[in-house]
């Protein structure tokens, strides 16, 4: 660590600059990285933040809720299974908001409505109004998001293509389903909005597109054993089912790991470089007596300590950046992601400096003395 | 125990083409704790070879190298360094010092090879490059330093583990005759005071006065030219 530093103090344009890559590196991953969990939030939220563990879905529906349709008489039977805790329906359509009968482009709004029953585990906290009510089935409760747009409390909107029109008494945080916010409606109007068309609800009494279970270690087989038609999955993998859900992320994803691959490239030649560099000077260290051991020290405690300012003002950039993009951006940070991704990248350049160990404890302390003859 | 170095029968062969060259010829030395010996002779004629031997970073062909009394031609390359780390102070030909440490740390990074800094250690090398008139170079960097300084910085670095051998090679290369004697003489103070054998590999017919011994390699044999009184050497006030 000594030497190591010793020479960061010494030559610090040399390593500034090195470090300038690094946290250009960082920023991106990071940047990139709240991108992608921002999407994902704004796919899945709803889904997500739900206190639900486990969702029935029809079978063959391939854990989609736009593919599935069930009876919510399951109900009863499904609450009296093995570890069910509780069990509540849950429908979802997409939708458009219309202003005011308006046909001006800024009025219309994508939404997804979201049916549950008033009360039920799944109906979300306001943060602004009141819950919803069985009484009151064109009251719903919205993603505040919607604020921005110029709704308000008590305004009524009309859904486009339908005769229904519906009455804001809440707002919600958090709430977005397939990159739009989130409506939640009583179970009842949803099945108005969803099933406008006769016949298209099958011939379901009580059509639902899912129901969604509480309860900690449920076996999702032996549900579908006890139920007929049903598919039972976790929360996750109904998120997963989501479409597009998986391709968005898959993208992401593969952007990270390939910035992660160069990354790790990218630095591993400048640290190569670097002690290519100073072969010479291990050379004579080694000369005086200095171990491998010693050596590789140096170097890893150098780049280490490289990394770590690196990744912090990475770090610092990153939330900078967060604060001032546009509201409307998709860009999540989480505590926990930015520790994942640090501890990534502190690991990714240790092992890239590896190779520079490798270097050192192959030179010859007698060609770096240069009197070989 | 024998201290001291002692080399028996050393032969080093160097492979060039299909031939097979003698770089050392059977050379065989002993230098006694105290005893500052010269080894002179013509470009090529193996003295590095021989140095490099004696310094533990190369290995001989045949015949074996006794530091202290300890066979070093079967040591490992981790014990090597180590061997060259406690027993030998090497001096280059250029003083060779790390760019970016100040000449105090120069030093220390030494200590830091073996383990920690100590307290003693920092007085003993603030003491030490006193002794060689650093005193007031402790916070410069090699760059702010004339040669002469660098060599004494060079010399107080292969004193800092107390070694038994010292070990200079052309320790005089790079520097003016005044320079050179200052730098030499002050080697021959530490081999007489501290009671550590020392050879120097050296050019500098000059220097030779400051030796006891003078060894002649030519083509691979080291042969006894002259003992040197050593008349002119003043002992050194203030040293043991």
């Amino acid at each position: 660590m000594f030497l190591a530093v010793k020479e960061l103090m010494h030559s610090k344009m040399r390593f500034l600059m090195i470090v300038i890559i690094f946290v250009l590196l960082a920023w991106l991953v990071f940047i990139l990285s709240g991108l992608g969990n921002g999407l994902s939030t704004l796919a899945a939220s709803t889904f997500k933040t739900m206190k639900a563990d486990y969702v029935i879905f029809e079978e063959g529906s391939q854990s989609s809720m736009s593919k599935s349709l069930l009876s919510d008489q399951l109900i009863p039977e499904v609450q009296l299974l093995p570890n069910v805790i509780a069990a509540a329906p849950m429908g979802s359509t997409m939708a458009t908001a219309l202003k005011e009968q308006s046909t001006r482009n800024e009025d219309k709004l994508d939404i997804a409505i979201i049916g549950i029953n008033p009360g039920s585990f799944l109906e979300p906290a306001v943060v602004e109004g009141e819950g919803l009510s069985t009484e009151n089935p064109t009251g719903v409760i919205v993603n505040s998001t919607m604020k921005e747009e110029g709704f308000a409390i008590g305004d009524t909107f009309q859904l486009d293509g339908t005769t229904q029109a519906l009455t804001i008494i809440g707002f919600v945080e958090n709430q977005t389903y397939n990159h739009v916010a989130s409506v939640f409606t009583p179970m009842a109007e949803w099945r108005k909005i969803a099933f406008a068309a006769p016949g298209s609800d099958k011939g379901v009494t009580g059509p639902v597109n899912a129901i969604m279970l509480q309860g900690k270690d449920i076996d999702p087989d032996a549900i579908d054993n006890k139920l007929t038609g049903t598919d039972t999955v976790t929360r996750s993998g109904a998120v997963q089912g989501m479409p597009g859900y998986k391709e968005e992320n898959g993208t992401i994803f593969m952007m990270l790991a390939f910035l992660l691959a160069i990354a790790a490239f990218v630095l591993g030649v400048f640290f190569y470089v670097i002690t290519m560099q100073k072969t010479n000077q291990f050379g004579i260290m080694k000369a005086i007596g200095a171990s491998n051991k010693f050596l590789s020290k140096a170097i890893v405690s150098q780049v280490f300590v490289l990394s770590l300012i690196s990744i912090v003002v990475g770090i610092l950039l990153t939330y900078g950046t967060a604060a001032i993009m546009p509201k409307g951006m998709p860009f999540k940070l989480e505590t926990n992601l930015v520790v994942t991704y640090s501890i990534i990248l502190l690991v990714i350049s240790i092992l890239s400096s590896m190779v520079s160990v490798r270097k050192i404890t192959k030179i010859d302390p007698l060609k770096a003395l240069g009197r070989v003859e | 125990m024998t201290k001291g170095l002692q080399m028996k029968e050393l032969t080093k062969y160097y492979n060039e083409g299909s031939n097979r060259i003698a770089a050392l010829d059977h050379v065989s030395i002993s230098v006694e704790p105290g005893e500052f010996v010269a080894v002179v002779g013509p470009s090529g004629s193996g003295k590095s070879t021989f140095l490099s031997i004696a310094g533990a970073l190369l290995k001989a062909s045949e015949g074996e190298v006794k530091l202290n009394g300890n066979n070093i031609s079967a040591l490992t390359a981790q014990e090597l360094a180590d061997t060259r780390l406690k027993e030998i102070g090497f001096i280059m030909q250029s003083s060779n010092l790390v760019p970016y440490l100040n000449v105090l740390d120069q030093l220390l990074i030494i200590k830091r090879m073996s383990g920690k800094v100590k307290r003693e250690d920092k007085e003993f090398a603030v003491k030490l490059l006193e002794k060689l008139g650093l005193g007031s170079k402790l916070k410069s960097f090699p760059e702010e330093l004339s040669g002469g300084e660098k060599q004494r910085t060079a010399i107080a670095r292969a004193l800092i583990n107390d070694p038994n051998i010292i070990l200079a090679d052309e320790p005089t290369a790079s520097l003016d005759t005044k320079r050179a004697h200052e730098v030499v003489s002050l080697i021959a103070q530490e081999v007489n005071s501290g009671q550590k054998a020392a050879i120097m590999v050296t050019h500098d017919e000059r220097m030779l006065e400051y030796c006891d011994k003078v060894y002649r390699m030519e083509d691979g044999k080291l042969s006894l030219q002259q003992a040197v009184k050593k008349s002119n050497l003043k002992e050194p006030a203030g040293t043991r």
